[in-house]
């Protein structure tokens, strides 16, 4: 049991890590909780099961996922973030969390509060290796998710636009100094982080073949704890933590009683935010300066 | 010509001294409204058995006034969206009672709901009546203003759990519940555990409970768990659409035992999970059931949801819709029978003798049979214990929840 519950805990932790590193992209860069980044999750999840009712193929769902949350996002940082940008932290990230409820609001008045299900599941085959039995669906997952941060990676070091947004990141004011548009890079880090939350819907949703416009709340929040643990001031600290909190969830359902996994895993955050404020990962806020 | 004038003029002026001797109600005057409350959540998470319960509403309001209103005054029923949340359900209760001044309310729907909002209907004294909430002794720590049309589900898992173990031949079950659905939690720890001693059914995870929390996606390693025991048959305790969850991933797993739960499974949803995996749970009512009046009502009501944007299309009536749709007839028969004035200045007076004829009730013509009430505040009626499987519930057993001093069903 133990190695099939270890296969458990990384699946979950690799979506972790997708929502994480979507947290991160913009608290990371731009200093904001952008607490809409959970819907948009969800809303990720809606368009890939409607372009899979559709009878397409499931890298269209994919695709179809992170371009639908991807605009959403945009839109959520020219109306909820741009206008706002030189309010205290707290008056955005307010902003985003209206979002979140209008978001939740559209999705139960378009899809209804039922669960959405799939009669079939999408690649139901599974493989079985000694005790371990995984599905094609958590392949996908964990396939999906080591692609998209590789291109993540490539984005954000070997781009143009990555280093706008390493500068902003590092130095904000510094990077505004040489010539680094503010605006685009926002805009960047918002779609950017939209399409990972995005792609974790699409491939949640199919690998449970259910989705309902709650269920990134509860997803959201641990998402959240993992960028903590990770580091806020460092997008890659989410790579060990969402697998960390992912493995240490499961192991704690199975091994010490699920009435104690979320005592474990907030637990932990906390114990990182008093012993580690900056995370496994995360460097000082002080070498950052003002929002952009 | 002139001694027939003057005859109808006496008619005329007896009938409205008459009137005017008896006191004439405006629930008796055309032109006048009675106004009833409702409590649904028609947004949130049980958004679609609010909103079919506000269509539910909404057709008996047609109807009633469509036969000439409640002894000819125009019935009205204010409806509130609660969105399941408890503290939401009471400040509706309080504006019904309060500013609109019903006369009683129905609802609201969730346990959680009814276990705070009932305090304030004895407050208010107000009747108010749950079409859902099925959580043992929420109406019975709220009495004398608190009722529900629903019954206990430790009274309805005594047959439940018989028939499960009868037809399945189960002698070990895991349980698994959702912790933070007050029904669901007392269900999956208190009832289903003794309930499973009673019959001789031995919990494998008596010691070592397993659970999950509303809106959880990923129950993967509490399954694994499960299987692990390998149990004949598993309890899952939770709102059908939670459930779904657990269902889907038990089929992923290859766990395609039997499982049994409460009233909270009944759904067609759920059927759809897994349909090669048998439910057995209990319902006061359910789409196809056979007789004259489940049959009508569920022909008048199924077109109605069907075309409600928000509400799926195969939407069929629930056993919600059946219970909202008899507190409300229930209220209009006592305003009819108890002589409920409607006066402004006999508001308290007409709210007790709702109450006392909903605390006296005795056969009243339901759906799906008589209905009366118990000492406790919850409905003396019949049940039936369903069985689903390949997409369809079937009836199986018919059960009646009667109490000692009280007619059964």
């Amino acid at each position: 049991m133990f190695l099939q519950q270890f296969v458990n805990g990384v699946t979950l932790g690799a979506v972790y890590t997708l929502i994480a590193l979507s947290f991160s992209l913009v608290m990371g860069i731009l200093g904001v909780l952008n607490l809409a980044i959970a819907e948009l999750f969800m809303i990720g999840g809606y368009f890939g099961f409607a372009v899979i009712l559709a009878k397409l193929p499931l890298p269209v769902a994919l695709l179809a996922g992170m371009a639908g949350a991807a605009l959403v996002a945009a839109a959520i940082e020219k109306i909820g973030y741009q206008p706002l940008r030189n309010a205290p932290p707290v008056t955005p990230m307010l902003s985003t969390l209206g979002f979140s409820i209008i978001l939740q609001n559209v999705a139960t008045n378009l899809w209804g509060s039922d669960p959405l299900q799939l009669s079939e599941e999408v690649l139901s085959a599974r493989f079985t290796f000694g005790p371990v039995s995984i599905s094609a669906m958590q392949l996908v997952v964990l396939g999906a998710t080591l692609v998209l941060v590789i291109l993540l990676a490539f984005v954000v070091q070997r781009t143009s636009m990555g280093r706008a947004l390493r500068a902003i990141a590092e130095n904000r004011d510094v990077a505004r100094l040489l010539g680094v548009s503010a605006g685009p890079v926002t805009l960047l880090a918002f779609m950017l982080s939209g399409a990972l939350a995005g792609a974790a819907g699409v491939l949640i949703s199919l690998h449970y073949a259910a989705i309902t416009p709650y269920i990134g709340v509860e997803i959201g929040l641990k998402a959240i704890a993992v960028m903590v643990v990770g580091g806020t001031t460092r997008i890659w600290g989410a790579l060990i933590a969402g697998p960390l909190i992912g493995i240490a969830e499961v192991m704690t359902t199975a091994y010490g009683g699920s009435q104690i996994r979320d005592f474990v895993v907030y637990g932990l955050m906390i114990a990182i935010l008093l012993l580690r404020p900056q995370g496994l990962l995360g460097g000082p806020r002080s070498e950052q300066g003002p929002r952009v | 010509m002139k001694s027939n004038l003057i005859k109808a003029a006496c008619i005329a002026g007896l009938s409205t001294a008459l009137t005017a001797t008896a006191g004439p109600s405006f629930a008796q005057q055309a032109g006048r409204e009675i106004v009833l409350g409702a409590i649904v959540p028609s947004s949130g998470p049980f958004a679609e058995w609010g909103r079919a319960n506000t269509v539910t509403l909404q057709m008996l309001e047609r109807q009633i006034n469509g036969s000439g209103g409640v002894n000819g005054a125009k019935l009205r029923i204010e409806i509130l969206d609660d969105a399941t949340k408890p503290a939401q359900a009471t400040n509706n209760l309080r504006k019904l009672a309060g500013d609109d001044k019903v006369l009683a309310v129905a609802g609201p729907l969730t346990s959680s709901a009814a276990e705070v909002t009932f305090p304030v209907a004895n407050e208010m004294k107000t009747v108010a009546t749950s079409q859902a909430s099925s959580k043992p002794g929420v109406a019975k720590l709220n009495r004398p203003w608190a009722f529900r049309n629903t019954i206990d589900e430790g009274v309805l898992g005594r047959t439940t759990v018989p028939y499960y173990k009868k037809t399945f031949n189960i002698k070990t079950v895991a349980i698994i519940y959702d912790a933070k659905d007050a029904t669901a939690a007392t269900v999956g720890s208190r009832i289903m555990p003794a309930l499973m001693k009673e019959n001789e059914i031995d919990v494998l995870n008596a010691n070592d409970p397993l659970s999950f929390n509303t809106g959880d996606l990923d129950v993967s390693a509490q399954v694994t768990k499960m299987k692990a025991l390998n149990p004949d048959g598993i309890v899952v305790s939770a709102d059908y659409s939670q459930a779904v969850t657990v269902i889907r991933e038990m089929k992923r797993q290859g766990i395609l035992k039997p499982v049994v739960g409460s009233t909270q499974l009944i759904s067609s949803a759920i059927l759809k999970a897994a349909p090669e995996i048998p439910i057995i749970a209990p319902a006061t009512f359910y789409a196809t059931m056979k007789g004259d009046k489940p049959e009508k009502f569920v022909s008048e009501l199924q077109p109605l949801l069907r075309k409600t944007s928000g509400l799926p299309a195969e939407i069929e009536p629930s056993m919600y819709d059946a219970n909202i749709y008899e507190i409300v007839s229930i209220y209009i028969d006592a305003i009819k029978s108890a002589g409920v004035s409607g006066k402004a200045e006999d508001l308290e007076a007409d709210r007790t003798k709702i109450r006392d004829y909903m605390a006296k009730l005795v056969g009243f013509p339901g759906l799906g049979g008589p209905i009366g009430f118990n000492d406790d505040g919850d409905a003396i009626k019949a049940f039936y214990i369903l069985h689903g499987e390949n997409g369809s519930w079937q009836s199986k057993v018919r059960g009646c929840s009667t109490a000692p001093g009280h007619p059964g069903c």
